[in-house]
C-alpha cells in the first residue's frame, strides 16, 4: 500500500475544515466554539474563546464590522448568526480583567513600533508575547489611534483607557511626542533587530507584501492603515498580528511563507446549504445588548457547520468515533507498527465496505477501496487476525466443496421423454422448456450460495421457471445450473490469493459451457462478478423476472406497504433496483421509500464479514436501518433479511413475496442457524439432482453416529454466538464415546469432551442417558494445548 | 493465564478414573508459546479446560497475540 498517496485522500477530507464565517473572520475566531459556549450559558468560557483569537478583544469585540455574517450559512434561514452582537454580549456578562502578566525575560530581540495606533498596539502585544523587547513611538500624546474614534459610538472612553494601558503594565516601552521620519529610521535600524511601521502617512511610500507585510527593506514590515487605507478595523488588527508574526519569522530565520496560506481571510473548502434547515428567525435585541438567555437562544440558531455526512451515514464510523480524515491515519499508523499492538484492527475488521460514505461525500472520499486494500496488506504481511475470518471462509471452502459445488446442463431432450405426454407439456411451461432444448448452454443460474443456504426451497423452482420462460423466448439457449459460492467472503477477508483461485475456476466453467451469460440472483455475487470476472456477462434474476414474466402465484391484491432495503453491494446498479420496484408494484405492494436508498443504500451488516469479525457493530448496523424503517421491510439480498430478522424486524425477501411465502404475520420469523445453512446447501445439491437431473447421489458424504443430539435452543443462540456448528459438537461427542477420551463430574454427573479440528479445540458439556445426548454447554479456543 | 485456573476441581478422567491435578502445561497460539498451570489427568495427561478459561482469559491473549 502507497501509505502517502492515503495521507494525500485524508488530506482531501473536510471534516476539518473550518465553517465560512471563520474562513472570512480576518483573525479567525473560533465561532462554533465561542456559540456553543453561549449556548450553555458560559460567557467567561466563550469569553476566553474570542480573547485566543481577537486582539485587544474587549474593545474590537465591540466594534468588528462583522465580515463573518455576511457569509453566514443562516443567512438564508431565518438571517445570519448575530456573532457580533454575541461578542457584545459575553463581553458584557463574561469579561475579567486579566491576571497580572509575568514579566519574562524579553531577549528575542529589540523591536521598535512606531506608530501606537490600533495596528501597532497589536503588533506590539502580540510581540511582547513571543519574548521580544518592544519599544513604541507615538508622534501623539495616547495610544490607540482609531479606536478613539469609536467613543460613544460603541466603545467606552475609560475602556480604551483601560486597556491599553495595560500595555505598558506589560513592560512594553512607550515614547509619546516622538515622530520618527524616513530620514531619521536609520537611526532605528541601527537600535533595533526590526520595525513595525503603522503609522496613518509617512513620505515614502514601500512596496509591501500583503501576505507578509515585509517591504522591500526586510527589516522593515508595514501594515494597519499605511498599507491598506481601506481596511476594516479587524483587517487592521490583523495586519498587526500577521506582521508580528512576520517579524518572528524574520528573526528567527524562519521561512516568511511556509503554512501561511490560510492567514487572514480565506476561501473555506467546506460548502454547507440550508436545503434541509428550517428557517428560524434571529433573536431581537431588547435592549442595547442582548441578555443572557437572548444570547443563548442566539447562539442556539448556529448550524455548526461542519462536514459530517459520513459519520452521520455510518454506524460503523459512529461506534469508532471517527471520520475519514482520522480513520486513514490510524490506518497509516497501524500499517507501520513494527513491535507493539496494532490497535486499529478491529476498526478495519469492522468497516462493511459497503460504499454509502464515498456515496454521501461532498469530495468523493470512500474508505471501502482503502480497507480492502488494508486488509490485503495485512494478509499479505501476515498480520490479518486469524480469528476475524475463520469461520466464514472455512464456510466458503464448504460450499467450494462437494458439498455444494455443482455444474449441470439443463436435462437433455433425450433424458426428459417421460415429461413429454399430454396434459403435462401443455401446462408445464419447464417441461415445454426441455422439449426444447438445444445442447447449447445459453445461460447458467448461478444462485449462489447465501440464498441457498436461507432460500432453499425456492432453488428449484426458480431453476424451472427460468427455464420455461427462458426457452419459450429464446429456443437457441438451453439453461444450466452452476452452484457455488463467488469468493465475496474471501474478498472481504482480503485473502487475494482465494480469491484468485476461486475466480479462476468459475472462469474456466464459463468457457467450459461455452461462454454463458450468468443469472444472478445475490447482489455480492453480482459485484464480485463485475470486478472479478469482466468478461463474463451476466444478469440479475430480477431483470429476468421483470422481462421475462414472474411465476405464477396468486397475487393478492390491495395489499401492505413495504420499504425498500437496498442491498449495499447493488449501489450502483440502477437495473436491479427499477426491477425490483416494478416486481414489488406489480404484486400489488405499494413502496415506501427509505430515506437511504438506492445508491445510498446503508449496509444491513454483514458486509465486509462484519458480523464475523465485529457481531455487535453489525448488530448496528441492523439495528440503524430498522430504525429508519417503519413498514415491513423487502430485502433481495438472503444476508439482509438475515440480519434484518435478526435484529427482530419482520423482512421479505423478494422471493418470499413473489412465491406468495409472506409467514404467518403473528408468528416470529426465524432464520436457519450456521449449521442449517450448511445442512440446507447439501440438501439442495441432493434434491436437484434427483428432482431434476435424476440423479442418486452414491453413497453419502456424511458420517452416521449411533446417538442422538438433543440441543435447547438456548444452547443453539451460544453454539451461534460463538460460530460452533452442530458437525463439530457430534464430532467431539463421537470421539469421546468411541475413545472416552472426557472428564467425568461425579456430582453432576456431566461428561465434558474436547477434540481440535483443524485449529480450534472444541469444548462440549453433556448429560448421557442411553444413546440420547443432551448438550449442556459448548465452548472453543484457538490455543493449542499440548498434552502429554 | 495463572490467576484464573482453577486448582482442584470435581472433574475426574473418566478413562483413568484419576483426581486431576495442576501441572505446567504448554500452550502455544501464533507466535505465542506459554507454560501455564493446568489440571490434568495425571495418567493419559488429557487438560482440563472450563469455559470461563478459554472463553475469558485464553481468549482476551488470543486476541492479544493476534494483534501482535
Ligand atoms: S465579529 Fe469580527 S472578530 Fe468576531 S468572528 Fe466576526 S469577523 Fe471575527
Ligand atoms: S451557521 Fe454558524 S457555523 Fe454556520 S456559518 Fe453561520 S455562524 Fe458559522
Ligand atoms: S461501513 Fe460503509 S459507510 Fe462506513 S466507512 Fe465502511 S464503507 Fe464507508
Ligand atoms: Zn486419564
Amino acid at each position: 500500500m502507497d501509505l502517502d498517496q492515503l495521507l494525500e485522500i485524508s488530506n482531501q477530507c473536510i471534516h476539518s475544515e473550518p465553517p465560512v464565517c471563520v474562513a472570512s473572520c480576518p483573525v479567525h475566531m473560533d465561532v462554533i466554539a465561542f456559540v456553543s459556549e453561549v449556548e450553555k450559558g458560559n460567557f467567561s468560557g466563550a469569553y476566553k474563546i474570542m480573547e485566543s483569537k481577537i486582539p485587544l478583544s474587549r474593545l474590537i469585540g465591540k466594534i468588528c464590522e462583522r465580515p463573518c455574517e455576511k457569509t453566514c450559512v443562516r443567512s438564508h434561514a431565518g438571517g445570519s448568526i448575530r456573532i457580533g452582537e454575541l461578542e457584545k454580549s459575553v463581553i458584557t456578562f463574561g469579561y475579567s480583567a486579566p491576571k497580572k502578566p509575568l514579566l519574562l525575560p524579553k531577549n528575542k530581540g529589540n523591536i521598535a513600533i512606531i506608530g501606537g495606533g490600533l495596528s501597532g498596539c497589536v503588533a506590539a502585544i502580540e510581540l511582547d508575547k513571543k519574548g521580544y523587547k518592544v519599544t513604541i513611538f507615538e508622534k501623539s500624546n495616547r495610544l490607540g489611534g482609531r479606536l478613539w474614534e469609536y467613543v460613544s459610538n460603541g466603545l467606552e472612553a475609560c475602556d480604551i483607557e483601560e486597556e491599553l494601558g495595560m500595555i505598558e503594565q506589560k513592560g512594553i516601552e512607550v515614547h509619546y511626542g516622538i515622530e520618527v521620519l524616513e530620514k531619521t529610521l536609520p537611526a532605528y535600524f541601527e537600535r533595533y533587530d526590526a520595525i513595525y511601521l503603522g503609522t496613518r502617512t509617512w513620505s515614502k511610500s514601500y512596496v509591501v507584501d500583503p501576505h507578509s507585510f515585509q517591504s522591500e527593506n526586510p527589516a522593515l514590515f508595514i501594515g494597519g492603515y499605511l498599507q491598506n487605507p481601506n481596511a476594516m478595523t479587524i483587517e487592521s488588527a490583523s495586519s498587526g498580528k500577521r506582521a508580528a508574526v512576520s517579524i518572528d519569522r524574520y528573526i528567527t530565520k524562519a521561512s516568511m511563507t511556509a503554512s501561511r496560506e490560510r492567514e487572514g481571510v480565506f476561501e473555506t473548502k467546506l460548502h454547507c446549504t440550508t436545503d434541509r434547515v428550517a428557517s428560524v428567525e434571529s433573536v431581537p435585541l431588547s435592549a442595547s445588548t442582548y441578555r443572557e438567555d437572548e444570547a443563548a437562544a442566539e447562539a442556539s440558531r448556529c448550524l455548526k457547520c461542519q462536514c459530517d455526512a459520513c459519520i452521520k451515514a455510518c454506524v460503523h464510523m459512529q461506534r469508532f468515533n471517527i471520520t475519514p480524515d482520522r480513520y486513514i491515519r490510524s490506518i497509516c499508523h497501524n500499517e507501520r507498527i513494527v513491535l507493539g499492538n496494532r490497535t486499529a484492527n478491529t476498526m478495519i475488521n469492522s468497516c462493511t465496505e459497503c460504499g454509502l460514505c464515498k456515496a454521501v461525500c461532498p469530495v468523493g472520499i470512500g474508505m471501502a477501496d482503502i480497507i480492502h486494500a488494508t486488509r490485503e496488506s495485512m494478509v499479505k504481511r501476515n498480520k490479518m487476525p486469524l480469528s476475524a475470518h475463520d469461520f466464514a471462509l472455512k464456510d466458503m471452502a464448504f460450499s467450494q466443496s462437494d458439498y455444494f459445488s455443482l455444474v449441470r446442463k439443463q436435462p437433455s431432450k433425450e433424458a426428459s421423454k417421460d415429461l413429454f405426454y399430454y396434459p403435462m407439456i401443455a401446462f408445464s411451461a419447464y417441461a415445454r422448456g426441455l422439449y426444447k432444448g438445444s445442447g447449447k448452454t445459453g445461460y447458467l443460474f448461478y444462485p449462489g450460495c447465501q440464498l441457498s443456504s436461507t432460500h432453499t426451497d425456492y432453488i428449484g423452482s426458480i431453476y424451472k421457471h427460468l427455464v420455461g420462460v427462458i426457452k419459450e423466448k429464446d429456443a437457441m439457449n438451453d439453461v444450466g445450473l452452476f452452484l457455488g459460492c463467488c469468493g465475496a467472503p474471501a474478498d472481504w477477508a482480503g485473502r487475494g490469493d482465494l480469491m484468485h483461485d476461486n475466480v479462476e475456476k468459475i472462469r474456466q466453467t464459463w468457457e467450459e459451457e461455452g461462454r454463458p451469460t450468468f443469472i444472478l440472483a445475490c447482489s455480492s455475487c453480482a459485484s464480485t462478478f463485475a470486478k472479478y470476472l469482466p468478461m463474463i456477462q451476466t444478469v440479475s434474476l430480477w431483470e429476468i423476472f421483470d422481462t421475462y414474466g414472474l411465476p405464477e402465484v396468486d397475487i393478492k391484491k390491495g395489499k401492505r406497504e413495504l420499504c425498500i432495503h437496498d442491498a449495499c453491494a447493488t449501489r450502483h446498479d440502477g437495473k436491479i433496483h427499477e426491477s425490483i420496484r416494478n416486481i414489488v408494484k406489480t404484486l400489488g405492494y405499494s413502496v415506501q421509500e427509505l430515506e437511504y436508498s438506492k445508491e445510498k443504500t446503508k449496509c444491513c451488516g454483514y458486509g465486509g464479514l462484519v458480523a464475523c469479525a465485529n457481531p455487535e457493530q453489525a448488530e448496528d448496523f441492523a439495528a440503524d436501518r430498522i430504525r429508519e424503517s417503519d413498514p415491513d421491510v423487502l430485502v433481495y439480498c438472503a444476508m439482509c433479511k438475515d440480519m434484518l430478522v435478526k435484529g427482530n424486524k419482520r423482512a421479505y425477501h423478494i422471493l418470499d413475496v413473489i412465491y406468495a411465502n409472506e409467514t404467518d404475520q403473528s408468528s416470529p420469523q426465524k432464520m436457519p442457524t450456521l449449521s442449517d445453512r450448511q445442512n440446507n446447501r447439501k440438501r439442495l445439491k441432493r434434491q436437484l439432482l434427483k428432482e431434476i437431473w435424476n440423479e442418486e447421489e452414491e453413497g453419502s458424504m456424511d458420517p452416521t453416529y449411533d446417538f442422538t443430539l438433543h440441543i435447547s435452543d438456548e444452547i443453539t443462540a451460544l453454539m451461534e454466538k460463538r460460530f460452533i456448528l452442530l458437525g463439530d459438537v457430534e464430532k467431539v461427542v463421537a470421539n469421546s464415546l468411541s475413545r472416552q477420551e472426557r472428564f467425568f463430574n461425579p456430582k453432576s454427573s456431566d461428561y465434558l469432551a474436547r477434540l481440535r479440528i483443524q485449529n480450534v479445540t472444541y469444548w462440549v458439556r453433556y448429560e448421557e442417558a442411553g444413546r440420547d445426548i443432551t448438550v449442556k454447554d459448548a465452548y472453543m479456543h484457538r490455543m493449542e494445548v499440548v498434552e502429554g | 493465564m495463572n490467576d484464573q485456573i482453577d486448582k482442584t476441581t470435581e472433574w475426574v478422567c473418566d478413562k483413568c478414573r484419576q483426581a486431576l491435578v495442576p501441572q505446567k502445561v504448554k500452550v502455544r497460539y501464533l507466535d505465542g508459546n506459554f507454560e501455564v498451570d493446568l489440571l490434568k489427568c495425571p495418567t493419559c495427561h488429557m487438560v482440563f479446560i472450563s469455559d470461563e478459561l478459554a472463553m475469558g482469559k485464553m481468549l482476551e491473549v488470543e486476541k492479544g497475540l493476534e494483534d501482535k
